[in-house]
């Protein structure tokens, strides 16, 4: 067991983790944030993604011990005093939801998008949630709604 | 699927990186962002006992450039830092290309240069769930000695199927090697073995930790170009990186070179030199850098998506239409790729 340090949506957490241990592991087990699900568990599906220091990390293949004094964001930490981030707003408005597995995981992959490129054009939304299968929605409706986040005419 | 359990050892110096790969031998394995690593131990393809993590090794997540050496590149740098760096991107478009042609985002903001590099072969008999492989007598990757891609062969056949070797060897990309006692520069077309059991001829102790460069040429150019089944995450069925330097004194090219990968169990490199001096019109030349490249790739039916045969007959169209867009880069600029 070795002892982490790690800071989750704001709170920091001391943690113990074995080396085997995933961060996706960690953060539902651990710390009950089950909001970034499992999907395939080996780094093709993009359903466990959160943002570490900013980039969209697939943390099904992060190791807990190596996140020592690292950032994370999950989708727990989008909706600000009882306000849903923008991106949540919109996926609702353009119904970019169905089953709702992969939507944590497009979310952050967005959210990792905007704060690099405030203003993306289609491709760009597209290059960046191209690792996160969705068997639902077609796509569509998620570039649409990350785009209306962005400000952008959807149409675009 | 949990990892098998292992112990981690994060040393602070290369020196101790070395030390301890050298000291444990078969039994442990470098990590560096772990893309390629942890997917085989979670299908137990892998177990080792130990996992050395390369992270924080001092002076290995940094890119450097001059006129006159280059590019340098720490193989720690992830895919995506490497993109994102002004100088890969203005001057090493090639480059610039087949780091952002690998997986998705999230595999760039993890994968890394040295791991790129390093990463270990594919076939769909070897990199499968155990509960799928259970009715299947071991490969020789798993140490079995049966080959159920090619039947009857007596080596592996895995293929190598990295995107950043092809635009690296086009560009007669060196790397360094750092071992326990010594540390060498060497082409990077040295590193693979042709084994697809053990695609690098690295010794236990030895860790690539940087990406040498030329300088890129002026009036120079290249393209990446990758065949897949979908636009993320998938390996390359087939990819061809094509270098080329517009020529002087009457020459078309000064120098012409093209690099496949997903075709046989190492990247395959033509090297377009020795045609050059025979001389010959450009459509010559261009036409025997696709009829070679056609006749060394050896695609396997050990891979999901297209068949060998279509892969195989779509090297050589690949190959040209890369040249045309390395031709028209090299000319639009005049100068710098």
């Amino acid at each position: 067991m070795k002892t982490i340090h790690l800071k989750v949506n704001g709170d920091s957490y001391e943690l113990s983790v074995e080396a085997n241990q995933t961060l996706l592991d960690v953060l539902r087990d651990e710390l009950s944030l089950t909001g970034t699900k499992k999907g395939c568990d080996s780094g093709a599906c993009g359903a466990c993604t959160v943002m570490m220091d900013g980039e969209p990390i697939l943390s099904c293949l992060t190791l807990a011990v190596r996140c020592d004094q690292r950032d994370i964001t999950t989708s727990e930490g989008l909706m600000q005093n009882g306000t849903l981030h923008p991106l949540q707003e919109s996926a609702m408005k353009h119904n970019a939801v169905q089953c709702g597995y992969c939507t944590p995981g497009w979310i952050l992959s967005a959210k990792a998008l905007l704060e690099r490129t405030p203003n993306p054009t289609r491709a760009d939304v597209q290059r960046a949630i191209a690792g996160n299968l969705c068997r639902c929605t077609g796509y569509k409706r998620i570039e649409d709604a990350i785009l209306d986040a962005a400000g952008r005419n959807s149409d675009s | 699927m949990k990892l098998p359990k292992f112990e981690l050892a994060d040393p602070v110096s290369l020196a101790e990186c070395c030390r301890l790969l050298s000291e444990k031998g078969e039994s442990v394995q470098l990590i560096a962002g772990g893309t390629d690593l942890l997917p085989a131990m979670k299908n137990r393809a892998k177990q080792p006992k130990m996992l050395v993590d390369l992270g924080r090794v001092p002076d290995l997540n940094t890119t450097s450039y001059s006129e006159t050496q280059g590019l340098k590149a720490g193989a720690m740098v992830t895919l995506s830092r490497f993109a994102g760096d002004p100088i890969v991107k203005q001057k090493y478009p090639l480059l610039f290309q087949a780091a952002l042609a690998m997986g998705d985002a999230q595999l760039q903001a993890m994968g890394t240069i040295g791991g790129n590099l390093c990463q270990d072969c594919c076939c769909l008999y070897y990199d499968r769930p155990p509960m799928l492989r259970q009715n299947l007598d071991p490969c020789y990757k798993l140490g079995g000695e049966v080959c159920h891609a090619v039947k009857g062969s007596k080596t592996c056949w895995a293929t190598y199927c990295g995107d950043l070797a092809p635009a690296l060897l086009a560009m007669k990309a060196r790397i360094k090697i750092s071992g326990f006692r010594q540390e060498k520069i060497m082409p990077l077309k040295e590193l693979f073995s042709g084994d697809g059991k053990k695609p690098h001829k690295l010794l236990p102790d030895q860790v690539v930790t940087e990406v040498l460069v030329p300088p890129p040429a002026p009036r120079s150019g290249g393209a990446y170009l990758k065949m897949r089944v979908r636009g993320s995450i998938d390996y390359p069925l087939l990819g061809v990186a094509v270098f080329l330097i517009l020529g002087s004194n009457g020459r078309f090219f000064d120098n012409i070179a093209a690099a496949l990968t997903g075709v046989d169990v190492s990247p395959v490199l033509i090297d377009g030199a020795e045609w050059l001096a025979e001389g010959g019109d450009s459509q010559e030349i261009v036409k025997k850098l696709a009829e070679t490249a056609y006749k060394k790739a050896r695609p396997i039916n050990n891979t999901f998506g297209y068949s060998p045969k279509y892969r195989r007959e779509m090297v050589k169209i690949y190959v040209k239409s890369a040249v045309r867009q390395a031709l028209a880069m090299a000319e639009k600029q005049g100068g710098a790729t």
